[in-house]
């Protein structure tokens, strides 16, 4: 008797106190129009590994719009917490945390991941946990239009759009009519060669010689020789960025004056960096450029500069403006139930460091680009595109 | 066959001995840490990595000036040798531990220096310090150029070569050391001293990959990739594709492999660069499995087991 009293009262204390819990969280979620106090968002990014490893830059525009929107009131009084996630530049390890974030960690939203090849195979997870994605990966595989993710959303202008523009910038300005490509072998080297060969195509312009290079390679001149033989008169670069320096650094070494453009990988701090003074002269098209002159892009980069004392890069900016955008959607939709969040986001419109920045149909919130020449110390714009 | 094409075959050779003797120098550790204690290190490229990280560290954070701050990383990457081998070896050995362990443990190994690294570091690759001439510089002897740091690599290896190839053939170290290697305990009972010669293997074993590093760092960069890209499982491959005989055949096995990656763009296709180099390394060492440089001319000592 004694003792099933006492397993009945235990019993009893437990259900007191998860109703009591439960009662507690209706009567917080009510004040605020159904807003969490605490609103968790994970930010997925390739922090080590091979390859494109931006995860610095991209959590410090991340976090730096967290500090700005947490400082002036939160979202209706509730405040940003960001969680980061590692993907390590890997498409399997990108598919192992996303899935921790989306089922295990419940986050509100996910920024990332940033690589096309680890979007590809997780963008699907975000629709069956119904919590949006927002990535800045540029690859046009995965976009509205071809796979119809009604939770998935890029916070950039896609490849085909950038690299239509670059190829059009290597015909009409640099004057190229044998082109020679050198693409890396990851999802957004290969689906950007597919837009560069219909973008010349179009233009009824032979391709002379497209050669590969395979990530962690160290040497191109194969490849080099290659195109020297066809006779190429102009080099348009899909590579990612250690590649890229190796290529322009063989290629100015090799005695080879060409016109070189690369696409955005080129057009990152890590690819100057690295190639130093080899990527002088070199063409890109970027998302985003410090050098813009523009005030309020301006404004961004001196209070970037002086939080984290340096500028900022195109993922920085793209991750910064992505916070406020959820920002904007979570205050049209007033809540954040995944489903009623992403149709916000699908409609909703924000002003951006870049200027205007709504969902298109492929579910890009811009198609601004810059057409940019690297001068040894910064990327002076020529031409800026909407 | 024209000029051009010609001078192209030419550029594209000095290229692939130029890219194939950095896979042998990682080699180099890797025959001689078989020919010490016959052993396989599976972290042998963490030495190289290591000591990049740490010259760096030396040379940026601490202002040290160049000589200093190489000869304190090659010193560190040494006593990296001794803690291998009194931290890992000692420990599975006594504990009945052969080969197979020793591989198992080092390449746990080169996943705790890779995250240590990236603990200390964070993961983006820095550039390398300016040592061997402004990155990019390169010489050009007629139509023919290549960047300078690989001269740098040809001599130094050059010198790393010879000095092993005499330690290992021509001392009564190396012969001390052959023999540990062969019959750990009738080099006991010989009178050898097994606690000198081992700690030595293991100490210039690390060394040797401590100083390859700071050759590759212009190429590789001060990165992770250089302790966990495709150079590592190169040095593998060169080193047995030369035999794991002498530290001429792990050279001469890289070199090779450069030629077959060079060689494979230059006249098959770039694409496939890798599946070609893949199928030529498989077919010859089925043909020669004990490597293509096998200068043994007793049928019983290649690769001895």
């Amino acid at each position: 008797m004694k003792k099933m009293s006492r397993i009945l009262m235990i019993f009893v204390t437990l259900l007191l106190a998860t109703s009591l819990g439960f009662a507690q969280g209706q009567v917080e979620s009510a004040g605020k129009g159904e807003l969490p106090d605490e609103i968790t968002i994970a930010l997925a990014a390739p922090f080590t590994g091979l390859g494109s490893i931006l995860g610095k830059d991209i959590s410090q525009g991340a976090n730096l719009a967290v500090e700005e929107i947490n400082a002036s009131g939160g979202i209706s009084g509730s405040k940003l917490k960001i969680t980061i996630y590692d993907t390590k530049a890997n498409a399997s390890v990108a598919s192992t945390v996303v899935r921790k974030a989306l089922f295990e960690d419940g986050v509100v939203a996910i920024y990332g991941p940033n690589m096309s090849s680890a979007v590809i195979g997780v963008h699907t997870m975000a629709k069956d946990a119904a919590t949006p994605m927002l990535v800045g990966a540029t690859s046009p595989t995965f976009r509205f239009t071809n796979v119809g993710n009604p939770y998935l959303f890029r916070l950039r202008a896609d490849d085909g759009v950038k690299v239509a523009m670059q190829i059009k910038y290597a015909v009409e300005n640099l004057g190229m009519k044998k082109p020679a490509i050198i693409y890396g072998s990851t999802d957004y080297c290969t689906a950007a060669l597919k837009v560069a060969e219909d973008a010349f195509a179009s233009y009824g312009i032979d391709i002379v010689a497209k050669e590969q290079v395979r990530e962690g390679d160290k040497d191109a001149t194969g490849q080099i020789l290659n195109m020297r033989q066809a006779g190429f008169d102009g080099l348009i670069g899909l590579t990612h960025e250690p590649e890229a320096s190796i290529i322009v650094t063989q290629v100015k070494q090799m005695g080879i004056d060409v016109p070189i453009i690369g696409f955005s990988a080129w057009g990152v701090p890590s690819f100057t960096d690295l190639a130093g003074k080899a990527a002088v002269g070199v063409y890109s098209v970027q998302g985003f450029n410090s050098s813009d002159d523009d005030p309020v892009v301006q404004e961004f980069v001196s209070r970037y500069q002086d939080r984290w004392g340096e500028r900022p890069s195109d993922p920085a900016q793209c991750y910064y403006d992505g916070m406020f955008v959820l920002k904007a959607a979570i205050e049209k939709a007033g809540t954040v139930e995944g489903e009623a969040l992403a149709k916000a986001l699908d409609e909703v419109e924000y002003m951006g460091v870049q200027g205007r920045m709504k969902s298109d149909e492929h579910h890009n919130f811009t198609s601004l680009s810059y057409i940019a020449q690297f001068d040894g110390s910064e990327w002076k714009i020529i031409d800026k595109l909407q | 066959m024209t000029l051009q094409f010609l001078s192209d075959i030419l550029q594209n050779l000095v290229s692939g001995i130029a890219v194939g003797s950095t896979y042998g120098l990682v080699g180099l550790g890797v025959v001689f840490l078989w020919q010490s204690i016959n052993r396989i290190n599976f972290a042998n490229i963490s030495s190289a990595m290591i000591s990049v990280y740490l010259f760096y560290s030396f040379y940026t954070y601490v202002n040290m000036p160049v000589a200093i701050a190489l000869i304190l990383s090659i010193a560190l990457v040494a006593l990296y040798g001794l803690a291998l081998r009194y931290l890992i070896y000692e420990p599975i050995t006594k504990r009945g531990a052969s080969k197979l362990e020793f591989v198992v443990a080092t390449l746990m190994l080169t996943v705790l220096m890779m995250s240590v690294i990236t603990v200390i570091f964070g993961g983006m690759p820095k550039p390398f310090p300016p040592i061997f001439g402004e990155s990019g510089s390169f010489i050009r002897i007629g139509s023919i150029t290549l960047s300078t740091i690989y001269l740098y690599i040809f001599v130094i290896a050059g010198v790393l070569i010879i000095f092993l190839h005499m330690l290992l053939r021509k001392t009564l170290v190396g012969k001390l050391l052959r023999a540990t290697a062969q019959n750990n305990e009738a080099a006991q009972l010989m009178g050898i001293n097994v606690n000198l010669t081992t700690s030595l293997a293991f100490v210039l074993a690390t060394t040797i990959v401590g100083i390859a590093g700071i050759l590759l760092g212009p190429i590789y960069f001060v990165s992770l990739e250089l302790g966990g890209g495709s150079i590592g499982i190169k040095g593998f491959a060169s080193a047995v594709m030369g035999g794991l005989i002498d530290p001429y055949g792990a050279i001469l096995g890289g070199i090779l492999i450069g030629l077959i990656e060079n060689f494979s763009t230059l006249l098959i296709s770039s694409t496939y660069k890798d599946i070609i180099s893949f199928v030529i390394l498989i077919t010859v060492l089925m043909l020669k499995p004990n490597g293509i440089f096998n200068w043994t001319t007793k049928k019983g000592e290649a690769g001895q087991a």
